[in-house]
């Protein structure tokens, strides 16, 4: 299993990389941490890259290899690289440029654990994307984002799992909020739920909200199954039923003391393209960290 | 099969988000070809705007590359019947194309030879450690390289000098503060000032100069830029460097350990090389080549020959030179200066000036006084939105048919075109700078207003009381 961890600065991203990591760890998952950098326009990149290379040749790091450094070091302070390398310290010498647009800190493979550093700069979406389809990547962990439109072009366009750090508080011991129906991406968000609740050690609480009473049976059928597979694992959880829309319900009951687990839409693309989708409604609305299952 | 269906659907949907521009641009295009062609508009020229709208809304939404709108452009004239293939390529190379391609290469060259140390010694011997006289000497140095020998060639050598101060003086990377502004737009609004000063600045200058000759207007030498636009550029610096201080005054008002280390860390590197030497060498004659033998052989041929001399003492290699050269906007000026005299040859140009007169007329009492503050105004606001370059490529032409004083409209809207201080996309020297991540958008429209509107004022003054004594 691959996770992929977009952090911006040390500022914004100690969260995410903090719950990237931890999430990788439970599915002993190879982690990738990605920085992606200011989109430089077409006009002036050549200009840059020649300013750039200026600064490399006084022994100053580029853009974007301080925050690469900062998580390194974040990696050693949590044991998660090996000591050899942490007695190098950062290797930024072995910065090298995959493509125009890309750059990679090589790390001694196998003694860290299957970390790799990466550097891009451009669009953000087209970056991820980019990346989880040349590395196929089964999670892609970000921070949130102000913006409504990014929640969902990442939904929408990028192939792996979403796990949107919203709002999490590294030192409070949330519970995980498993939102399940009878669609088939549920059963999916079930199996990651395991891992996550294992990552965080932490309980769950199933929650299905009916809307149609035609399939309040089917709801009743996957929650039982969704519980009874959480306690094969050990896992502590409780089921709650309720009535009502899941986009006003799910994000009211999820707060802000949650991790919200939930599949990903069964719709198509051209569907959720024009009219949205569940999850991307409920994501727009929620105020804590949530995983979209694919 | 469904999964891989969706699969491309969802491809073809995230193509169609990040491409959105380029359908509307069809779509555009494609409406105007079908409207009616309005009266005194002839069909040829009609065509050719539907190709300047195209181009325009593809440069400012740069949503396919660079060298994409450039081929899309060409490919239009010929097939929209503009003109034909042969007349379509010898409008593409021209002396000023000639011009943005060597000077691109002189970039590279020069910044290739690591003379940022030894201009980072002469800068700080002159300053001295006070914050206030480093910003000036900023301001002042990247105008007056950047006015011979191109902006971003300056930016790309003073950015070190002022990130190495700024480390110096103990800030870390990523750390912004009122002094990396002020250092940062010291080389930025620096270089923009500069680049007005003589024709080699930039090579908006150079389309300029030949939209001057190819429209029969008047043939302006080096030297005549220089007498109209030099005592300009002289005295925006002072101003240019006082909105800065008094926008991003800095804490630290002395500089002293950051220019003692950053002596030493210069000092390490010894004399200037021979290699170093040779190139100072070949760029003198580059400029008096220009001053002297411009007239006679063209700007670009000069550049050229620079570009020659960089190669044949093996200066530079092929290989890095061509890799970082810009060759996408070589490509696409080519182009967008085909689409200006195009403009021009189909009488899309003078449609359209009489149309812009005509519609001031309705409101304004007498338009006759605003061509001025048109081409100035809009020039200032283009050059914020795309480039410089392409801004009086479009611009223009359509300036120069306007009546009044082609020169003072030309002059002018080639000068505003430097007022590249509001937008991170305005120039290559505002990314250069952006890119550090030691400044925010923010700050550019916050000294970059007030500089702006001086320009502009200026421009007027000296438009009025010093350009007719030259005339």
């Amino acid at each position: 299993m691959n996770v992929l961890i977009a952090i911006s600065s040390k500022h914004h991203s100690e969260p995410t990389l903090k719950a990237g990591m931890k999430v990788a760890n439970a599915f002993s998952a190879s982690s990738t941490v990605l920085e992606v950098g200011e989109k430089i326009n077409e006009f002036s990149m050549k200009e840059v890259y020649m300013a750039r290379e200026r600064i490399e040749s006084w022994n100053f790091d580029r853009p974007g290899v301080d925050v690469l450094e900062w998580a390194f070091n974040y990696l050693c302070k949590e044991k998660l690289i090996n000591d050899s390398s942490i007695e190098r310290g950062f290797p930024k010498n072995t910065l090298v440029e995959n493509s125009s647009r890309r750059s990679e800190v090589f790390l001694e493979k196998g003694k860290a654990k299957n970390i790799s550093l990466i550097i891009r700069n451009g669009d953000i979406i087209e970056e991820l994307r980019n990346e989880v389809q040349s590395g196929d990547y089964d999670v892609t962990v970000l921070g949130g984002s102000k913006s409504g439109n990014l929640s969902f072009d990442m939904v929408q366009y990028i192939e792996s799992s979403i796990f949107i750090v919203k709002n999490f508080q590294t030192k409070k011991k949330n519970k995980i909020l498993l939102a399940v129906d009878s669609s088939k991406g549920s059963k999916k968000a079930i199996k990651h739920c395991v891992g996550i609740a294992n990552a965080f050690n932490i309980e769950v609480e199933i929650i299905t909200v009916t809307q149609d009473v035609k399939l309040k049976k089917a709801n009743q059928n996957i929650t039982e199954y969704a519980s009874k597979f959480l306690r094969r694992f050990n896992i502590k959880n409780k089921i709650i039923f309720e009535e009502g829309n899941p986009v006003d319900v799910i994000p009211k009951k999820a707060g802000n003391d949650h991790i919200l687990v939930i599949g990903s839409s069964s719709r198509g693309p051209i569907k959720t393209f024009f009219q949205s989708s569940t999850p991307i409604k409920i994501l727009k609305k929620c105020n804590c960290p949530i995983l979209v299952v694919k | 099969m469904s999964n891989l269906t969706n699969q491309l659907i969802s491809n073809i949907l995230f193509w169609l988000s990040r491409k959105k521009w380029l359908v509307i641009a069809f779509f555009i295009s494609v409406s105007l070809f079908y409207v009616e062609t309005p009266e005194g508009l002839t069909s040829d020229a009609h065509r050719t705007l539907i190709i300047v709208v195209t181009a325009l809304i593809l440069i400012v939404s740069e949503s396919i590359p660079l060298p994409a709108i450039a081929m899309l452009i060409l490919i239009m004239e010929v097939v929209l019947g503009v003109d034909t293939a042969d007349g379509v390529a010898s409008s593409f190379m021209s002396d000023a194309v000639f011009f943005i391609m060597g000077s691109l290469m002189l970039a590279v060259a020069i910044v290739h030879q690591g003379l940022d140390k030894r201009l980072a010694l002469s800068i700080i011997n002159v300053t001295g450690n006070k914050t206030w006289r480093i910003a000036f000497g900023f301001v002042f140095f990247s105008a007056l390289m950047s006015s011979f020998i191109g902006e971003h060639t300056v930016a790309a050598m003073m950015l070190p000098v002022a990130l190495a101060l700024l480390r110096y003086s103990g800030k870390k990377p990523h750390q912004t503060s009122n002094l990396s502004s002020l250092l940062l737009f010291s080389i930025a609004y620096g270089c923009a000032l500069g680049s007005i000063g003589t024709p080699s600045g930039g090579g908006r200058n150079a389309i300029m100069i030949g939209y001057f000759s190819e429209f029969n207007i008047a043939r302006i030498s080096y030297w005549d830029w220089i007498k109209y636009a030099y005592p300009m550029m002289l005295i925006e610096v002072p101003i240019a460097s006082s909105i800065l201080w008094l926008t991003f005054k800095p804490k630290k008002k002395i500089l002293d350990s950051a220019v003692r280390k950053l002596k030493v860390s210069v000092a390490k590197d010894g004399k200037l090389s021979s290699n170093q030497v040779l190139s100072i060498v070949i760029f003198i004659f580059v400029f008096f080549s220009w001053i002297f033998f411009s007239p006679s052989i063209g700007l670009g041929i000069v550049a050229l020959m620079g570009v020659f001399f960089y190669l044949s003492f093996r200066l530079i290699d092929w290989q890095d030179l061509t890799r970082r050269t810009n060759w996408g906007v070589v490509i696409l000026f080519g182009s967008v200066i085909s689409l200006g005299i195009q403009m021009n040859e189909t009488g899309a140009a003078k449609w359209l000036a009489d149309s812009i007169l005509n519609s001031l007329s309705n409101s304004i009492v007498d338009p006759s006084n605003l061509r001025w503050f048109f081409s100035v105004i809009v020039s200032g606001i283009m050059t914020n939105l795309l480039s410089n370059a392409a801004t009086v490529a479009i611009l223009g032409p359509i300036v120069l048919e306007m009546g009044g004083d082609p020169i003072i409209l030309g002059m002018s809207t080639s000068i505003a075109s430097a007022f590249a201080y509001l937008t991170i996309v305005a120039s290559p020297t505002c990314m250069i700078i952006y890119s550090t991540g030691l400044i925010s958008s923010k700050d550019y429209i916050k000294a970059g207003w007030k500089l702006f509107i001086i320009s502009i004022t200026l421009l007027l003054l000296i438009s009025i009381f010093y350009w007719p004594i030259l005339s």
